[in-house]
C-alpha cells in the first residue's frame, strides 16, 4: 500500500498539484437472497482499487483505477492532474480547503462474530426457515435477504495524513407480499429495501431474530388485504422507527447538505431550502425536536474514525430546541461559509470522488412512552415501516406511504388500515411534532441505499428514532 | 481497452479451470469519464477504469456466482472455488434449467473512438460553451457531460461466446435562475452528435421562460408531457409490470390481459436493443441476443421481457433481456420504444384550452404497484398553457396518478421522440393527456 501511496501522491506533486490524496479500498462482499422456499441469488466478491484527488490550478480532478501497481498510481495521478487542468479553465476562484488536523492511525473494527467465518448453509437456513413460515395462504412472494461487507481502507494525503480503517457490516430482513388477485400488500421485518444494517458481526443477525418474526410478518400481509382502506383528510400521526427514519433521512439529512445548499448538487439530487442566512435563525421544527449529525455512535452504519478527507469524526446538532443551527459539510464548503469541518465526506468505493453524506442523522429521543403518545390522540394513525417516498428537490414537499397503519381513537389503538400515506411541508411538519418517545424506545436504523451525486453513489447512513407524534397533518390521497 | 481477443482469451479460461456442471463467465468494464459543473464552473470531474469478472457456476440446480477485478490465473481459481463453495452450500433452485443455449449471432459493435477516447478539455470545451451561454444571460449552469467505453465479453460452458464493445456519451444541462430552473439532455453513442446549442437553447428557454412563476391550485389538468416527463412514468413499468418477473410475482397490471386491451389504441410500445432510435445494446448479460419485444400494439397487450430463467422454465426463449446474474431485477427492459404520432409539439400546444406543459418529473415512485399509481414532483419547468399558448410558469406541483390511466388518456403524441438514457434507454414522443391529476404544490 505505502508503495503506491507515495507514487501517486509524487506524481501528482509532480504534475503540478497543489494538494492530493489517495484512496485505497479493499473490499469482500458477500449477498445472500432467498425467495419462495429457495435460495435466489447468492454472490460473494471481492474487489480493490485506487483514486487520486488533486487540486492543481486551483481545479478539481479525480481519477482512478482497478489496477493496484506503483505504475498505474503515477498514470493515473497523472490522470488526475490533467482533468484538474481541465477543470481549472471554467474556474471562477482557485479551490481552498479548510485547514484541519492531520491524522495518522490505524483503526480496526472489532466485531463478536465475523460474518465471514459464519458457514454459508447456516445462513441459507435462517433465511429459508423465515421463508418457510411466512408460507401461509394468500402470500405469492416471499423474501429474504443477508448482506456482509469487509472492507480496508487507506487514506493518505499531501499534508502528511495517514489513515487506515476496518469496516465490517451486517444486515438482514425479510419481507411477505399478499394478494387477492386485485391488489398487493407487502409487510417487511425489522424494516423494508433490505432489512436494518448497523457496524456489527455475525452478531446482529442473532439478535433480529428472522424467524421469531416471521408469522406475524406473513400474518400481517394477509390481513392488510381485507382492512379497511386508511381514511383521508387533515389528523394527527404517530410515526414509528423506521418510517421516522425515512422522515428524518428526507427532510432533514439531505436538505442540511451544504453542497446541496451551495447549489454543486443542482444538476441531479437538487438545491435545499435550508439556505446559509436561515443558519441559527430558522425554525425548522418545534422546541422539542433535536436533530444531532453523529459519526461517533458506536455500531451505526452512518459512523466512521475519519471520512475520506480525514477529518475525525465528529457529533454536531444540525437542529438545537427547534432551530436550525448546522449542516454537514466538506473541507472546501465549510472554507467557503467560515465554518468548522465537521468530516461528513465519503465516497462509496475507490472509483468515486468523495461528496458531503449523511453521517448518523438522529431525532433525539424526548421523554413521553408510545402509549402515552397514542393516549394523546382523540383520532389519528400510527404508521409503521416505510413503503413509498417521494419529495421535492428543494427537500419541502413530501408524501411518503406506510406499509401499514393502526386507526386511534379516543387515545386506543383500533384496527389496522391499509395503504396509509401522509404529505406535507417539511418545516410544517416538524413544527408541528408534539411529542416524542424516550430512550427506551430509541433505535438507530441503517439505511444502506441512500442515492445522491453524478456519478450516482449509494451510501451507508443511519438515523436514530424513536416513535414520534404530529398534529394536523394531511393523510391519503389516493382515492 | 482489453479488447476482443484477450477478453475472450479471460473467460475462455475460466470455463477451461471450471469443474462446474455449466459455468459461465462475464468480463465487464471500461473506462468512464464526467465532467460536472455548477454554479457556472466544472466542480467534479473524475475518471474511472474499472472491470469486474463475474462467474456463475451450477452444480445441478444449484448455483453459485462470484466476482473478482483480478484476472491472475490464481485469482480466477479462488473465485471459481467461491462460486463453487456457495453452489456446494445452495439449496436446488426449483425453477433453473439452464444457463443460456448457444446461437448463431454476428458480435456487432456499437463504438465510437472519438467517444472513447474523449479528453477532459474537449469535455471542458463543451461545457465552457454553456457555462458562456449562461453566465451572458445572467444566468446559473449546472450538468454533466460523460463519456464511457465499455466492453463486454461473455462464454459459457454450453458454447456461448460473445463480445462487444460500447460507448455512449450523455449532456445534461440544468439552468438556474433565482426562481426558475430549467432542463435539456441528450445522449448518443457518438459525442460528435450531441447536439450542445440544442441543449443549451432548451434549457436557457426554459429557465428564462420560468421565471416568478405563481402557484395554481391542484386538481385534474390536460398535460403536454415532453419526453423526459413521460419517459419518468413508463420508467416504473419496466420494473414493475413489463417482465416476467412481474407478471410471477404479482405486480404487473399484465397478468391475464394478455391479447386484451389494456391501454389507448394509440399506444404501441415495444424494446428493440438493435433500434437506431435506441442506445443499443446488441445481446445481455447472458449472451443471448436481443429480440424485438411489443409490450402494447395499438393498445393491445402482447408481452414482456424474459431471461433464461424466466423463459426456460415456461418452455420459452429467453428474449435478451438478462441484467448482470444474479439479479432480483432480471428480467428488464433496457431499450424501450413508444411509436410517435403526427403532431408536432407546437400544434399540440395549440390544441390545449386550459392545461400544464410539463417539462421533467422528479423523485417518482410507486404508491401502488398493481395499479401502477406513482407519486413525484414537477421540476425544471411547469407552465399554464391557456386558449393554445403557454401564458405563464406555475410553482411546481406533486402528482399521483396511475401509468396505465395515462397510457389511456393519450390525446396526442408528436412525430419527434427523443432518446431519454440512464443506464436504460427510454425513447418516446411528446404526448397530450386527457388528464392528469395533481395533489398538492410547494412553495418555488
Amino acid at each position: 500500500m505505502r508503495e503506491i501511496v507515495e507514487s501517486a501522491l509524487l506524481a501528482a506533486k509532480r504534475a503540478g498539484a497543489s494538494y492530493a490524496d489517495v484512496r485505497i479500498v479493499q473490499r469482500e462482499e458477500e449477498s445472500i437472497s432467498t425467495k419462495n422456499g429457495a435460495a435466489d441469488a447468492i454472490r460473494h466478491s471481492e474487489s480493490k482499487g485506487f483514486g487520486v484527488r488533486v487540486i492543481a490550478n486551483g481545479g478539481w480532478g479525480f481519477s482512478s483505477s482497478f489496477i493496484t501497481t506503483p505504475e498505474e498510481a503515477e498514470k493515473v495521478a497523472n490522470e488526475a492532474v490533467q482533468i484538474a487542468l481541465a477543470s481549472s479553465k471554467t474556474k471562477i476562484a482557485d479551490a481552498k480547503i479548510a485547514k484541519v488536523e492531520i491524522y495518522q492511525d490505524k483503526v480496526p473494527q472489532p466485531v463478536k462474530i465475523n460474518p465471514f467465518d459464519v458457514p454459508l448453509s447456516k445462513k441459507i437456513a435462517i433465511l429459508l426457515e423465515a421463508d418457510k413460515i411466512m408460507n401461509i395462504q394468500g402470500i405469492i412472494v416471499r423474501k429474504g435477504s443477508m448482506n456482509f461487507s469487509k472492507e480496508w481502507k487507506t487514506f493518505a494525503s499531501s499534508e502528511g495524513a495517514y489513515i487506515e480503517q476496518e469496516r465490517i457490516v451486517s444486515g438482514a430482513g425479510i419481507s411477505a407480499v399478499a394478494t387477492d388477485g386485485k391488489e398487493i400488500q407487502v409487510r417487511s421485518y425489522p424494516t423494508s429495501f433490505g432489512g436494518d444494517f448497523q457496524r456489527k458481526g455475525f452478531e446482529l443477525i442473532e439478535e433480529m431474530d428472522l424467524v421469531s418474526h416471521a408469522e406475524e410478518t406473513a400474518k400481517q400481509a394477509v390481513a392488510l388485504l381485507s382492512a379497511k382502506q386508511c381514511p383521508s383528510g387533515k389528523m394527527d400521526i404517530i410515526l414509528k422507527g423506521p418510517q421516522l427514519a425515512l422522515q428524518v433521512h428526507e427532510s432533514m439529512g439531505h436538505p442540511a447538505e451544504l453542497d446541496r445548499v451551495l447549489g454543486e448538487e443542482a444538476s441531479f439530487a437538487g438545491t435545499s431550502f435550508l439556505t446559509p442566512e436561515k443558519l441559527g435563525t430558522f425554525r425548522y421544527g418545534s422546541d422539542i425536536v433535536n436533530i444531532t449529525a453523529d459519526a461517533t455512535i458506536p455500531e451505526a452504519l452512518g459512523g466512521f474514525a475519519y471520512d475520506d478527507e480525514g477529518v475525525k469524526a465528529k457529533r454536531i446538532y444540525l437542529v438545537k430546541n427547534g432551530i436550525f443551527v448546522g449542516y454537514l459539510n466538506s473541507r472546501e464548503t465549510s472554507a467557503k461559509l467560515n465554518l468548522e469541518p465537521m468530516g461528513a465526506m465519503r465516497a462509496e468505493n475507490w472509483n468515486r470522488m468523495p461528496i458531503i453524506r449523511m453521517t448518523s442523522i438522529n431525532l433525539e429521543p424526548g421523554d413521553k412512552t408510545l402509549d402515552e403518545l397514542i393516549e394523546g390522540v382523540d383520532y389519528g394513525i400510527l404508521m409503521d415501516i416505510n413503503k413509498s417516498w417521494s419529495i421535492d428537490q428543494n427537500r419541502l414537499n413530501f408524501q411518503f406511504g406506510a406499509e401499514m397503519g393502526w386507526e386511534i381513537k379516543n387515545g386506543k389503538i383500533q384496527g389496522i388500515v391499509k395503504n396509509p400515506s401522509y404529505t406535507g411541508i417539511t418545516y410544517e411538519f416538524w413544527r408541528s411534532c408534539d411529542g416524542i418517545a424516550n430512550k427506551d424506545f430509541w433505535h438507530v436504523w441503517g439505511v444502506p441505499n441512500c442515492g445522491k451525486g453524478e456519478p450516482e453513489q449509494v451510501m451507508q447512513v443511519s438515523h436514530g428514532v424513536a416513535p414520534a407524534r404530529f398534529r394536523n397533518v394531511q393523510v391519503g390521497v389516493l382515492k | 481497452m482489453i479488447g476482443r481477443e484477450k477478453s475472450i482469451e479471460i473467460v475462455k479460461k475460466v470455463l477451461s479451470m471450471s469443474g462446474a456442471d455449466q459455468t459461465e463467465a462475464l468480463l465487464m468494464g471500461g473506462e468512464s469519464y464526467l465532467t460536472g459543473f455548477a454554479n457556472n464552473y466544472i466542480h467534479r470531474n473524475v475518471g474511472e477504469k474499472n472491470y469486474t469478472l463475474s462467474v456463475r457456476v451450477v452444480m445441478g440446480k444449484r448455483i453459485g456466482s462470484s466476482s473478482v477485478d483480478d484476472f491472475s490465473d490464481e485469482a480466477i481459481k479462488k473465485v471459481i472455488q467461491d462460486a463453487m463453495l456457495i453452489a456446494e452450500n445452495q439449496q436446488e433452485n426449483p425453477d433453473f434449467v439452464s444457463l443460456a443455449k448457444p446461437e448463431k449471432a454476428e458480435d456487432k459493435e456499437f463504438f465510437i473512438k472519438d467517444t472513447a477516447e474523449c479528453s477532459p478539455d474537449f469535455r471542458a470545451e463543451y461545457v465552457n460553451k454553456i457555462l458562456k451561454a449562461t453566465k451572458a444571460k445572467g444566468l446559473t449552469g449546472s450538468g454533466k457531460f460523460e463519456t464511457n467505453a465499455m466492453e463486454i465479453a461473455i462464454a459459457n460452458s454450453l458454447g456461448v461466446e460473445r463480445y462487444t464493445k460500447l460507448t455512449t456519451s450523455t449532456l445534461k444541462s440544468v439552468v438556474l435562475s433565482d426562481t426558475s430552473s430549467g432542463y435539456s439532455m441528450s445522449s448518443s453513442i457518438d459525442v460528435n452528435k450531441i447536439p450542445v446549442d440544442d441543449i443549451l437553447k432548451e434549457s436557457i428557454e426554459i429557465a428564462e421562460m420560468g421565471k416568478n412563476p405563481t402557484s395554481i391550485e391542484p386538481g385534474k389538468y390536460e398535460v403536454i408531457l415532453t419526453p423526459y416527463a413521460l419517459a419518468e412514468l413508463i420508467s416504473h413499468l419496466n420494473y414493475l409490470a413489463l417482465n416476467a418477473r412481474a407478471m410471477k410475482e404479482g405486480t404487473s397490471f399484465l397478468i391475464g390481459q394478455i391479447g386484451k386491451k389494456v391501454v389507448g389504441e394509440n399506444v404501441t410500445m415495444y424494446d428493440d436493443g438493435l433500434s437506431s432510435e435506441t442506445i443499443p445494446l446488441p445481446f445481455d448479460f447472458e449472451g443471448v441476443s436481443k429480440r424485438k419485444v411489443v409490450f402494447f400494439e395499438k393498445g393491445i397487450a402482447k408481452n414482456v421481457v424474459y431471461d433464461t430463467l424466466t423463459a426456460y422454465k415456461e418452455g420459452k426463449e429467453s428474449t435478451g433481456h438478462s441484467l448482470p446474474q444474479p439479479n432480483p431485477y432480471s428480467p428488464y427492459p433496457m431499450n424501450v420504444i413508444m411509436e410517435g404520432g403526427k403532431s408536432s409539439k407546437e400544434e399540440m400546444i395549440s390544441n390545449v384550452k386550459r392545461g400544464l406543459y410539463v417539462q421533467r418529473f422528479w423523485y417518482t415512485n410507486p404508491m401502488d404497484p398493481r395499479r401502477a399509481i406513482i407519486t413525484g414532483m414537477t421540476r425544471d419547468g411547469l407552465f399554464l398553457i391557456e386558449n393554445g399558448k403557454i401564458t405563464r410558469p406555475v410553482k411546481n406541483m406533486r402528482f399521483t396518478e396511475s401509468v396505465i390511466n395515462v397510457l389511456n388518456n393519450i390525446i396526442e403524441l408528436s412525430k419527434d421522440k427523443k432518446i431519454v438514457y440512464d443506464m436504460s434507454s427510454i425513447t418516446v414522443p411528446y404526448a397530450r393527456i386527457k388528464e392528469f391529476t395533481f395533489t398538492s404544490k410547494t412553495e418555488f
